[in-house]
């Protein structure tokens, strides 16, 4: 089809050219669109180059939450080298949450970049709508990652929880949810108080599960100690969508919020232009750059 | 849950075809649409969605725009002329205001406005032209709408379209770019009577034998060759449209004001009251189960499901409900997604109930009477005049459920009333001002005025049908009824002409290994469906109990057909009064 197109502009051109011989032809004339247009370029390349780190760091941690999650695989299903297995997932984990908090900060300075366009320019011009589209997608993107993470943590957390239940009642004690929540609260101390009462109880032939249950039982101290610390971040985020809206992400709902543009600036130096074309000194003596270069000053009052 | 269905297979289309086909790692494109366009898009499509494929703006063609030079535009724009003028317009002086363009109509350009795009200055920088055959909305996975609330009008008003040929032909052409999206060659089939539905059939057969020249491999597939396309008029069934319905998504359109699918409703989060707007479509899982769902259901179901919800993550609450939401946001706010759509939903079912149970109890009992013609033990509805005059005179109503109430009336005469009865009727209502929507429904080939034009004219005889229903919700639509019938081969073909005899269908079943050969299944791109296809065309409007049915129908046939229903546009009770409203009008000069 494109051929088709370009066909009957072949055409069209021949045409032209028959009937109306060789003149001042504006397409064939490169002007000076350089100092006319690219006034938002500049502005609007800045904003994407650091959309599109932002972007990319989005997709490193949603990276990370994977390994993360692959990690916690196997310490969940494992009998073995829990220690070593643990310590690999903690420190995946801690390198998500800061890699988070870092993109956190990142995309909140990408706000404020936003909301200053929007000051400078209005919140109508192309370069501050770029800016805010960017902003309200990558946090949408950044949202949907912490929330992989946060389920990620919680499956741990539920598999550890099991996991020391079971082999808790292999070796003949019951422990229930509530109990279990009040020795994950008490930290190390609940492990003293889960060990004893473990003790007496065949300990020796067990010790694998006993040894099981305390890794385990370590594992989500320190996750629920995680947990507690990107609550904050959560609780940032939640109060951002409330304000945001949820109707953000729907294409029909942004358009209508845009305006027409009002191209006051623009519109002199179109004319500016077309009276540089018009020039008759232009026309017949084109070793005039004096004269336009003087018309679009003229022009832009 | 990702959309199936309908929206997935157009925004696939569009993303990858569209968008993504001209993506260009590091650079970023402007994307430029018209009102077509951004509704089509807007239906499947997110913000998110199209910049993760390269688009960091969109804008409308029809305003007045920056220049961005620095950045390649892709138009996606139906070819027509105000669209087509707008698009050379942003070439034609001597600074253009983007840097390239990629050009993509929703369906075939004519010739006259491709050569004007040819001899203007947008040839030089187009770096794409194509024509992308979407030019309908997909609404839900099994509905779809060609966006055009005129349309009522425009087949049935005073004085009807006078382009009626021309508004004739994009309707085809809008509804074969849908089989085309599909990659459907249905058998066309429209119901005997209203001339409109065999000059629609005959056109839409036209213009689909066109494209299966463009694309051969349309209709091509095992157990291909079954699938119908059905073209009817809404006076088939002029009784779903106007009855109160207790299922979700019916009633919530019917008695709330929702208007673009957008609900709004006044909440706590964590911050102070305020008002939340919720879009209600098929991004939210819960909305998809609950849609169909009998009101009485859903209110517990929700409950159960926020129950089991708190117990997994073990939020202590005694009773999860609405006013326990805002202290579990604060406590566990990555779950703000799950907790606002179960506070949607329970807001919403909350509002339903109230509406229901202020004014319409009483009313939807008589209501199920006259339409069934028996009481919910089985006997015939003696005296029906008795049943509904204490609605017409209780001034509590609104004028439009007395109106509802005295089309349900009529329809249960069979053979119309009286003038004098009639106006009777509306007195006791007091309903003078609206009369005329009860007499325009003769327009659509009802019999409201016995021995009138519409004289001898009945609604179709309806399949006997067991199972237990909830006392209030004992009518199924009538299409219902036709979707069974196509499906087991027994739509008549006297009352359903075909308008091309369709292909032999071939009932040697080839032999199927269970081992291999099913590897594609699971990669195949999701409009290849194998198994047939039921698409339903409603000239005027297509009600959310019609909408069901499509769903209840394909879920009864376990997979094996797909049945899709469309229209103009989807009616509300209160949208198909006001539009039958406007039938004896006389069109504004001005619009």
């Amino acid at each position: 089809m494109l051929e088709r197109l370009q066909t009957i502009s072949e055409d069209h051109e021949d045409e032209e050219l028959e009937f109306n011989g060789p003149e001042y032809d504006a397409d064939k004339v490169t002007l000076s669109q350089q100092a006319v247009i690219f006034e938002n370029s500049s502005a609007i390349d800045e904003v994407l180059k650091e959309a599109q780190f932002i972007r990319k760091e989005i997709s490193l941690l949603q990276l990370e939450v994977e390994r993360m999650c692959m990690q916690n695989e196997r310490f969940g299903t494992s009998v073995r080298r829990l220690t070593l297995l643990k310590k690999d997932c903690d420190s995946i984990a801690k390198g998500v949450q800061q890699r988070a908090e870092a993109l956190y900060v990142r995309l909140q300075d990408l706000g404020k970049m936003s909301s200053q366009l929007e000051e400078k320019e209005g919140p109508n011009s192309a370069v501050s709508r770029i800016a805010r589209t960017q902003y309200d997608t990558l946090t949408h993107a950044f949202r949907a990652v912490m929330s992989d993470y946060s389920k990620a943590e919680e499956k741990q957390k539920n598999t550890c929880r099991t996991r020391i239940q079971r082999q808790a009642s292999i070796m003949g004690t019951d422990i229930t949810d509530e109990q279990l929540d009040v020795l994950v609260d008490k930290g190390g101390e609940g492990w003293a108080e889960l060990s004893q009462s473990l003790q007496p109880q065949a300990a020796r032939t067990c010790r694998m599960a006993f040894c099981e249950i305390k890794s385990r039982h370590e594992q989500l101290v320190e996750l629920e100690a995680r947990l507690k610390e990107v609550h904050e971040l959560f609780l940032q985020m939640a109060v951002l969508v409330e304000e945001q809206g949820s109707l953000l992400n729907n294409i029909e709902v942004h358009m209508h919020r845009t305006q027409e543009h009002v191209d006051q600036i623009n519109d002199h130096i179109k004319k500016a232009v077309q009276y540089k074309k018009k020039n008759p000194f232009l026309q017949c003596c084109p070793c005039l750059p004096l004269v336009s270069m003087l018309t679009p000053l003229y022009g832009s009052k | 849950m990702a959309p199936s269905g309908l929206k997935a297979v157009v925004g696939e289309k569009i993303l990858n075809g569209v968008i993504k086909s001209v993506k260009k790692d590091g650079e970023w494109k402007v994307l430029i649409v018209d009102h077509m366009g951004m509704r089509i898009l807007s239906s499947c499509c997110k913000m998110s969605d199209i910049l993760a494929m390269g688009v960091t703006i969109v804008e409308d063609i029809d305003k007045r725009r920056e220049r961005i030079c620095s950045l390649e535009a892709i138009y996606f724009i139906a070819p027509v002329q105000k669209s087509v003028r707008a698009l050379i317009n942003d070439f034609k002086d001597v600074g253009f205001t983007y840097k390239a363009a990629h050009i993509f109509f929703t369906e075939p350009c004519p010739d006259e406005l491709f050569t004007e795009i040819g001899r203007s200055r947008v040839a030089k920088v187009a770096k794409t032209l194509k024509e992308v055959n979407i030019a309908f909305l997909p609404c839900e996975s099994q509905v779809f709408s060609l966006d055009d609330p005129t349309s009522l009008y425009s087949f049935y008003g005073l004085k009807p379209n006078e382009n009626k040929d021309k508004m004739i032909e994009n309707l085809a052409e809008q509804i074969a770019t849908l089989c085309d999206t599909l990659k459907e060659y249905p058998a066309v089939r429209y119901r005997k009577g209203p001339e409109e539905n065999a000059r629609l059939a005959e056109e839409v057969y036209r213009r689909l034998t066109a494209h299966k020249a463009d694309n051969p491999s349309m209709g091509e597939g095992p157990d291909k060759a079954r699938t119908q396309l059905l073209i009817v008029d809404r006076g088939f069934d002029p009784i779903s449209p106007i009855l109160h319905e207790l299922t979700f998504q019916a009633m919530a359109y019917d008695l709330l004001d929702i208007k673009q699918d957008i609900y709004m409703y006044q909440t706590t989060g964590i911050g102070d009251s305020k008002e939340r707007e919720v879009l209600l479509n098929e991004d939210d899982d819960l909305w998809v189960q609950l849609r169909h769902m009998h009101i009485a259901d859903v209110t517990k179901k929700v409950t159960e499901l926020l129950r089991t919800f708190c117990e997994s993550k073990r939020m202590c609450t005694d009773n999860a409900n609405i006013k326990d939401l805002s202290q579990m946001l604060k406590k566990m706010p990555q779950y703000q997604k799950d907790l606002s759509m179960y506070s949607t939903h329970l807001h919403l079912a909350e509002a339903c109930m109230k509406k229901f149970k202020a004014s319409l109890d009483k009313l939807c009992e008589v209501e199920q009477d006259l339409v069934m013609g028996a009481t919910p033990d089985g006997e015939p509805l003696k005296d029906a005049m008795k049943s509904i005059v204490p609605v017409l005179l209780n001034n509590e109503l609104e004028a439009y459920d007395k109106i509802r109430i005295i089309l349900l009336y009529i329809f249960h005469k069979k053979k119309g009333i009286t003038e004098e009865n009639l106006a009777k009727l509306i007195q006791h209502a007091n309903i003078q001002a609206e009369s005329n929507i009860i007499t325009n429904l003769e327009n659509l080939g009802c019999n409201i005025i016995a021995g009138g034009r519409n004289a001898g004219k009945t609604l179709p005889e309806r399949k006997e049908r067991t199972g237990s229903t909830y006392d209030l919700s004992r009518w199924t639509p009538i299409i219902k009824d036709v979707m069974e019938n196509v499906i087991d081969d027994k739509l008549d073909k006297q009352q359903w002409p075909f308008i091309a005899d369709p292909a032999p269908i071939n009932t040697t079943q080839t032999a199927v290994s269970a081992r291999f050969g099913h590897w594609h299944k699971n990669k195949s791109p999701p409009e290849y469906r194998t198994g047939p296809r039921l698409i339903i065309f409603v000239i005027g409007g297509v009600a959310h109990s019609e909408m069901r049915s499509a769903y209840e129908v394909t879920r009864a046939t376990d997979g094996k057909w797909e049945v899709l229903i469309g229209s103009s546009h989807v009616l509300t009770p209160t949208s198909f009064l006001n539009d039958l409203k406007t039938l004896d009008q006389v069109p504004n000069p001005d619009c």
